[in-house]
């Protein structure tokens, strides 16, 4: 028998297809029973599933799976089956320049969730371009809310929670000097600057304003500097993979001051890692917890019964789940007009229903200026535990 | 003005965190001195010593002396191998400088993606806490972390200008550095002389990875950044001068620090490129103190060649 020959074209293809079938992975398995003649609906997932931000995309993407899963098995949407096209962005904006660009191209979904600032800021031009409509899902950079006409956010931007956090550390708090610290990409940026430009209209003074780059884990720099301007509290803007090790060397360097942060820092393994030293870190939450609603209290249990833990910035996984109801509805919502699911029928099917009641995270009504508002938790590291401190409406 | 708290915060921490430098640094400079050899292969030693003792720490639950101690020995082995089947092979074909710097970043990527594979780019912490005991000393903070450091770099550093100056494979090492072939003419191994600069290189590799690893997250790519750093301070220090390389390298790591006070912290890592370019341009030689020519207690060649044809 003669052996097929290894080629070079071979060796490539191969390793194309490989590669091409590595990154893209479906859905959860088919629900039974669903209506005859209706196509599943297919809509993309570009989340991290290596790289830094790893262990809260992969829960992100668990949480969404669930959502699937649960959806389907009621009989999906109006008899349609979800089936999401996950792929892997790493949180890089260059790989989910590729990645994304084929999952419109290549898997023709209408319909695409994602988040991580940097990577919405750098995939908008491509989904505006392809008319394929983009729920933003956990980035906070104040900018994504003018970042094209099918780019809309379920979730509160920076200029909600970090807002507060300011007028929180000021008038609550009574601090009058903060300094800042953020990660030197789009979300810290931008974020920073929300912290810094409303704590110094309501009064505060910003005595240092410094960044680390997202590629490094020695912030020895920054933080030095921080110390020289010895601030009353301390802002961090960092990414959910950073943020522990700021907080750590912070406190590691003799900055005992309280330390405020967004959602990013709301993690277990922060506390984990830090234990007591994380105490006086204040962290705003934009989901109910599970003292808050007994759906929520549902929610964690399951992560803890089948994973064994609660997960990696918990109140962003309850937004992904709840995103796929909205997808579900936007989808029925099409379904009853008879009209195609495309991306500029998915588009309108959202400015006509706008608000949605989801299931973990409550009423949201979706703004004309692509932005949300929904209440903000603060919570407060207190003996190496995150309790409740706040809330606002 | 700054208050003397402030300074002498920012010279402690600056000194402690040199610590690590300084051991990257002597690595890259003893191979650079002994081999003769820019070894851009320390980016994948950095990241297989790290992982070691990870891997022996996190999933497999060992205590964090084991770890060091698998390290040691694979991170060794390993730089033994690099010399043994790769310098001296391209030595034997008497192969350019040129062949040796491809060569070396070549491996070096190579073993890069290799960990990547296998550990991904998330970033991880080698021990499970990210805090260490502090206490104030006249108001500055000073960490379990920052003593051990500079104890680790203290020891490791004198340990190895005693064995240069004091042992006879040390010797043999400078012999050898100075002139290889007249070193082998009077009966001395130039290749075992290689092939140890390799393993001291790898074993000062593995404790700057402790102690980095000690308090900071890798990933596998951060190897080839923390690298460029020993690069500056090989060149600053003077080629050929292991501890001038050295004191370079606690000097960028101040310097780098006490920027802070002048500049934004965001510029601190263009600092050390600023001063790489510096030194190429005009220091290409090092920056050398001028002293008295004074007797270093080296042996000369033909004494230590005498001493090696007795031990025989």
């Amino acid at each position: 028998m003669k052996e097929s020959p290894v080629t070079r074209r071979r060796v490539l293809g191969t390793g194309l297809a490989l590669g091409l079938g590595a990154s893209i992975r479906l859905g959860p398995p088919a629900a039974p029973a669903f209506a005859q003649g209706k196509e599943s609906f297919r809509f993309g997932v570009a989340l991290p599933l290596t790289g830094s931000a790893a262990p809260f995309g992969q829960d992100q993407v668990q949480a969404l799976e669930w959502a699937v899963s649960d959806i389907n098995a009621q009989g999906g949407a109006g008899g349609r089956r979800l089936q999401p096209v996950i792929i892997d962005t790493q949180a890089s904006p260059q790989v989910a320049v590729n990645v994304v660009t084929r999952l419109l191209s290549v898997e023709r979904t209408e319909l695409l969730i994602t988040a991580w600032s940097a990577v919405t800021a750098a995939v908008s031009p491509i989904v505006n371009r392809n008319e394929v409509l983009a729920l933003i899902i956990g980035a906070n950079s104040p900018r994504i809310a003018s970042m094209g006409d099918y780019v809309y956010t379920t979730y509160p931007l920076a200029d909600v929670d970090v807002a507060l956090l300011a007028k929180f550390a000021l008038h609550d708090i009574k601090r009058k000097t903060a300094a800042v610290i953020h990660i030197n990409d789009e979300s810290g940026v931008y974020g920073a600057r929300v912290f810094r430009d409303h704590f110094e209209k309501m009064g505060g003074k910003i005595v240092a304003f410094e960044s680390y780059e997202p590629n490094a884990t020695d912030y020895t720099g920054a933080i030095l500097k921080l110390r020289v301007a010895n601030p009353e509290v301390v802002h961090l803007q960092g990414n959910a993979g950073d943020s522990p090790q700021a907080v750590a060397q912070l406190r590691q360097l003799g900055i005992k001051v309280p330390i405020t942060s967004y959602t990013a820092a709301y993690n277990p393994q922060l506390v984990a890692k830090i234990g007591t030293q994380a105490d006086g870190l204040i962290v705003a939450s934009l989901a109910p917890g599970k003292g808050d609603s007994p759906a929520v209290a549902r929610y964690v249990e399951r992560w803890m019964k089948e994973k064994g833990r609660e997960p990696n910035n918990i109140p962003v996984t309850q937004y992904v789940h709840d995103g796929v109801y909205i997808v579900r509805a936007l989808v029925e919502h099409l379904d009853r007009q008879g009209k195609p699911l495309t991306g500029k029928n998915l588009r309108a099917a959202m400015l006509e229903v706008r608000t949605f009641d989801l299931p973990l995270t409550g009423k949201v009504t979706i703004n004309d200026n692509h932005t949300v508002v929904k209440p903000v938790y603060l919570l407060e590291v207190k003996g190496g535990k995150f309790t409740p401190l706040k809330l606002y409406e | 003005m700054y208050d003397s708290t402030i300074l002498a915060q920012i010279l402690w921490t600056s000194t402690a965190t040199a610590g690590f430098q300084v051991l990257f640094t002597i690595a890259f400079a003893i191979v650079l001195k002994v081999n003769k050899i820019w070894n851009f292969t320390q980016p994948a030693l950095m990241g297989i010593a790290f992982y070691a003792m990870y891997v022996v720490v996190n999933p497999l639950g060992g205590p964090v002396f084991a770890g060091v101690a698998v390290a040691l020995v694979v991170t060794g082995a390993t730089a033994y191998g690099i010399e043994r089947l790769a310098f001296a092979t391209l030595r034997a074909r008497n192969s350019g400088p040129i062949a040796f710097f491809i060569f070396t970043l070549v491996f070096a990527q190579f073993a890069i993606y290799v960990l990547t594979l296998v550990f991904t780019t998330e970033p991880r912490f080698m021990l499970q806490s990210m805090i260490w005991p502090m206490r104030l000393v006249g108001g500055v903070v000073v960490s379990d972390w920052d003593l051990q450091a500079i104890v680790i770099t203290a020891v490791l550093a004198a340990a190895l200008y005693l064995f240069l100056h004091f042992t006879r494979p040390g010797q043999f090492m400078i012999a050898v550095a100075d002139n290889a072939d007249l070193a082998e003419i009077y009966g001395i191994d130039k290749q075992a002389a290689f092939r140890l600069a390799m393993v001291i290189a790898a074993v000062f590799i593995t404790a700057a990875m402790y102690i980095f690893g000690a308090r900071l997250a890798l990933f596998p790519e951060l190897t080839l950044h923390v690298m460029i750093f020993a690069v500056a301070a090989t060149i600053l220090g003077g080629i050929g001068s292991i501890f001038g390389a050295a004191a370079a390298a606690v000097s960028i790591s101040i310097l780098q620090q006490f920027s802070v006070l002048v500049v934004d912290s965001r510029w601190q890592p263009l600092l050390v490129f600023a001063l790489l370019f510096v030194a190429i341009v005009f220091f290409p030689e090092g920056v050398r103190v001028r002293r008295r020519a004074r007797a270093d207690g080296r042996a000369s060649l033909p004494a230590m060649a005498g001493a090696s044809r007795a031990a025989e």
